[in-house]
């Protein structure tokens, strides 16, 4: 980043699915790479349904507006959230939806989309809950925000015991999905 | 029986000299529960610099002002509320409440239920004379059926309060009632519900001769009090039949007890174990 | 960067805190010691903070049975000498005014949070506004002093606390901490360190006979007494004299009542807070707080960046209002913009001191906050005096 850059990331579902908490994950390890972050909440008001937004802004120098405007990267995991969000994509945009919750997208003439099979894999390991933490990895990988190890610190920082491995496993598997789907893309740009 | 064991007690100690002569109308109540209070407080030698009386709005209200002591008198039906931050702030502190029937069971009734509750250690006296005196006498929570006011011309048609089996039900730790007819056991009451470790509701059956005793033609000071006697006796006889008590008497003396934990001493204990475990986290 | 060669290395770590969480660690900073509060959003997240906070510092917390007894707690326990607060937010803060009087009147310190919501009735609960900027100042009845301080970062959220228990203490007033609900559950990276001296009430001193709970020079602070020092004063609601009992005398009434009633202005350079960014040279000067001032912090980056002489005033004390400082800040400015999320309480104020020609307002009342770019759109029509 250079300095005065603003980078702005959204992980968008339903309440209940985790979302700010993964967020909040997320700015711990950035902030430990000395980002400032502002990191807020859009959410109705019931703990569990209705939409979510979890918003990080990151910038090299001290956040000025600290909500977000211009969307760098949206991570989608239901279909519900892609209506607030969809006007805020900045172009060039990077959105990662969920194949599942979010198969089908509205059209945009200037993003990268990759459907990944985020709560499908959060299922595979055993738990749906954790669908959070397989979008975070996926959206550090792609996004390439900061090394793996970093964002794994902060995940066993905020993360109780008994969740511990399982969050650790679905954060890996999420980084495999975002980096096979980098690389996927790589090789498809490189035909 | 009055256990004459402090010195000689001598009003005039307790009472704001300057603030004499006091507002009370002739032949009101007030002044004998005032005096009934002071005396218990006498009896347990408690430090008038330590003693901290809060009192809501209405003639009850202004009682704070006599006493020579700590006196807040606060928003009306709220005096429980401040007693509480009170208390629980300064726990070294000997906190009295006064309130009225209005003010503790109408526009105050939800802090009454909480503070019977919560059982924090507070002692409640609630003066009821039936009405809202201050105000020119209007209907109140604990007006007899069918006693006029200024509110209801034809008579109470809405059925009043019994303030103490609220408390007890509420789970206060001390509840009784008293009329201002046997002053010797009001006194004790109050004495026993001073004494008592937590939260203590004691009901003052008091007359407003002035107002709500002329609407309704209840005659002179003493024949009101006369008529408490009717209309009172002890909680002992509850299951008398033969009685020369009248339908719509009241149980007096110590009506509900219980030992459930003092609020302030489980705060202080909870609040130990919270400080305890953050020193753990801390070292490690 | 090498958090070691870092110029910021001496300071203290940078921690990621939430507004409502700066809040509860500055108020224990201040010396804070009791909490009286009711659940509601988006304010809860202090109580809860506070729950655990407190017994940690021998303080007390306490959830009291509805919004009116929870201020009415704080005062009590304020009357007994101990540094208290509440937070609520709009439905809350409506509750709260009939004790917040009490204070008021009867020199209670005492520090009130309203993040705002928004209203109006249950309004909007999860989502930000403006518009409680003038019941905060009006919204109980009668005339009475208060001051107000509206933060604007996580940051200012925890020195502003801390400076709402110093007001408070030393003028002997309730304070409320207004902030919007963005800011409020806005996690932000900050260094907040120790915190800053607060300072302490003046408690009565002397003979017993010679304390007079309400004597002082006009629009002076009088001393308290704290109940267990043997003073045995009165606290009343109602209209007293220097002796603290109450009085109906008119020429007492009016000495007494006149020294509550100015003893703030006669501190206004103690109390009055605010900050200028680029208002010198400013044709067009932006007046905001909370959210939609940190949406004007931008909108002035992109203006001036596109060759436009903008500016900003923000009052950090909004009550009483910094009337000179905006005065002399708008001193060549053309036109003066007031974006706030509400229909325009803000730009009420900022009229009454500028006059209503040169004042324009950006208000906005959908639950959204107002966006940097709508700001900067505005005042650069008004720039080209095109409004």
């Amino acid at each position: 980043m250079k300095p005065g850059d603003r980078i702005e990331l959204r992980i968008a579902g339903t309440g209940g699915q985790g979302l700010i908490l993964s967020g909040k994950m997320l700015a711990e390890a950035l902030a430990t790479l000395g980002r400032h972050i502002a990191q807020s909440q859009t959410y109705e008001p019931t703990s569990r349904g209705g939409f979510c937004n979890s918003d990080l802004v990151v910038s090299e120098t001290e956040v000025d507006y600290p909500l977000a405007t211009k969307l760098d990267c949206l991570v989608l995991l239901d279909r519900l959230a892609i209506k607030p969000s969809w006007a805020l994509l900045k172009p060039g945009a990077l959105v990662i939806h969920d194949t599942r919750l979010c198969p089908e997208l509205p059209p945009h003439a200037n993003i990268q989309a990759y459907a990944l099979p985020l709560s499908r894999t959060a299922i595979d390991l055993g738990s749906e809950r954790v669908a959070n933490m397989v979008a975070l990895g996926a959206l550090v990988a792609l996004a390439r925000l900061c090394p793996r190890n970093t964002l794994e610190q902060a995940v066993r920082a905020e993360t109780p015991k008994s969740f511990l491995e399982i969050n650790l496993d679905a954060l890996g598997a999420g980084f495999a999905l975002g980096e096979q789907a980098s690389t996927a893309s790589a090789a498809a740009l490189a035909r | 029986m009055i256990v004459d064991s402090a010195p000689a007690f001598d009003v005039r100690e307790y009472l704001r000299k300057e603030m004499m002569p006091h507002f009370l109308c002739p032949g009101c109540g007030h002044g004998i529960a005032l005096r009934a209070l002071l005396w218990a407080l006498h009896e347990l030698k408690v430090d008038k610099d330590k003693l901290a009386v809060v009192s809501g709005i209405g003639c009850a209200g202004r009682l704070s002002a006599y006493i020579d002591a700590s006196t807040f008198h606060v928003t009306h039906g709220r005096p429980l509320a401040y007693a509480t931050g009170l208390a629980l702030a300064r726990p070294d502190l000997r906190v009295v409440v006064i309130s009225g029937d209005g003010d503790c069971l109408a526009i105050g009734g939800n802090h009454l239920i909480h503070a019977c509750r919560r059982n924090l250690k507070i002692t409640c006296l609630m003066l009821n004379n039936e009405v809202y005196g201050m105000t020119g006498g209007q209907v109140s929570p604990t007006t007899s059926e069918m006693r006029v006011t200024t509110t209801t011309p034809l008579g109470n048609s809405e059925p009043h309060f019994d303030a103490c089996a609220l408390a007890a039900a509420a789970g206060a730790g001390f509840v009784g009632r008293e009329g201002t007819r046997h002053v010797p056991k009001l006194a004790e009451l109050m004495l026993a519900g001073l004494e008592h470790p937590g939260f203590s509701f004691i009901e003052v059956l008091s007359d407003c001769t002035e107002i709500f005793g002329r609407k309704n033609e209840m005659g002179s000071s003493s024949e009101m009090i006369l008529r408490q006697k009717s209309e009172l006796r002890p909680e002992a006889y509850r299951d008398t039949v033969d009685t020369p008590f009248r339908a719509n008497e009241l149980p007096t003396g110590v009506l509900a007890k219980n030992a459930r934990p003092e609020y302030g001493a489980a705060y202080r204990k909870a609040a130990a174990a919270i400080k305890a475990a953050a020193a753990k986290k801390g070292r490690k | 960067m090498n958090a070691a060669d870092s110029p910021l290395a001496a300071r203290p770590a940078v921690q990621l805190v939430s507004g409502n969480h700066a809040c509860a660690l500055g108020a224990v900073a201040a010396g804070c010691r009791f909490f009286a509060g009711y659940p509601i959003t988006p304010s809860s997240e202090i109580a809860e903070r506070l729950s655990r906070a407190l017994p940690e510092v021998d303080g007390v917390f306490v959830q009291m049975e509805d919004e009116l007894a929870s201020m009415a707690a704080v005062i009590g326990a304020s009357m007994g000498g101990v540094k208290a607060m509440t937070a609520t937010s709009g439905p809350g803060f409506s509750l709260k005014q009939e004790n917040l009087g009490y204070a008021a009147g009867a020199e209670i310190p005492c520090v009130i949070v309203n993040v705002m919501r928004g209203g109006p009735s249950t309004g909007m609960p999860t989502r930000p506004s403006q518009a409680d900027i003038m019941q905060s100042r009006w919204g109980s009845h009668g005339d009475y002093p208060i001051i107000v301080l509206t933060p604007a970062s996580v940051r200012e959220i925890y020195t502003e606390t801390i400076r709402a228990f110093a007001l408070a203490e030393k003028f002997r007033t309730p304070v409320i901490l207004l902030y919007d609900q963005a800011i409020a559950q806005l996690t932000e990276t900050v260094q907040l360190g120790d915190g800053m001296p607060c300072a302490e009430r003046l408690w009565a001193s002397g003979a017993r006979e010679a304390y007079r709970p309400y004597a002082a020079a006009p629009g002076a602070v009088p001393a308290m007494a704290r109940p267990g020092d043997g003073y045995r004063s009165h606290t009343t609601g109602l209209n007293h004299a220097e002796d603290g009992f109450p009085t109906q005398h008119p020429e007492t009434v009016e000495r007494n009542l006149g020294r509550l009633l100015t003893k703030l202005d006669s501190h206004l350079e103690e109390i009055a807070s605010w900050e200028c960014i680029d208002c010198e040279d400013a044709d067009v000067l932006i007046v905001a707080i909370g959210i939609s001032a940190r949406a004007s912090r931008r909108a002035l980056e992109q203006c001036r960046s596109r060759g436009l002489r903008v500016g900003l005033f923000r009052p950090l004390t909004l009550w009483p209002f910094p009337e000179n400082a905006l005065q002399a800040a708008a001193a060549h400015a053309r036109s003066v913009l007031v974006p706030e999320l509400n229909t325009g309480q803000l730009r009420l104020e900022v009229e009454r001191l500028l006059g209503r020609d040169r004042v324009a307002g950006l208000h906005r009342i959908d639950g959204e906050p107002i966006a940097p770019e709508q700001i900067a759109a505005r005042a650069e029509s008004l720039a080209k005096g095109t409004p």
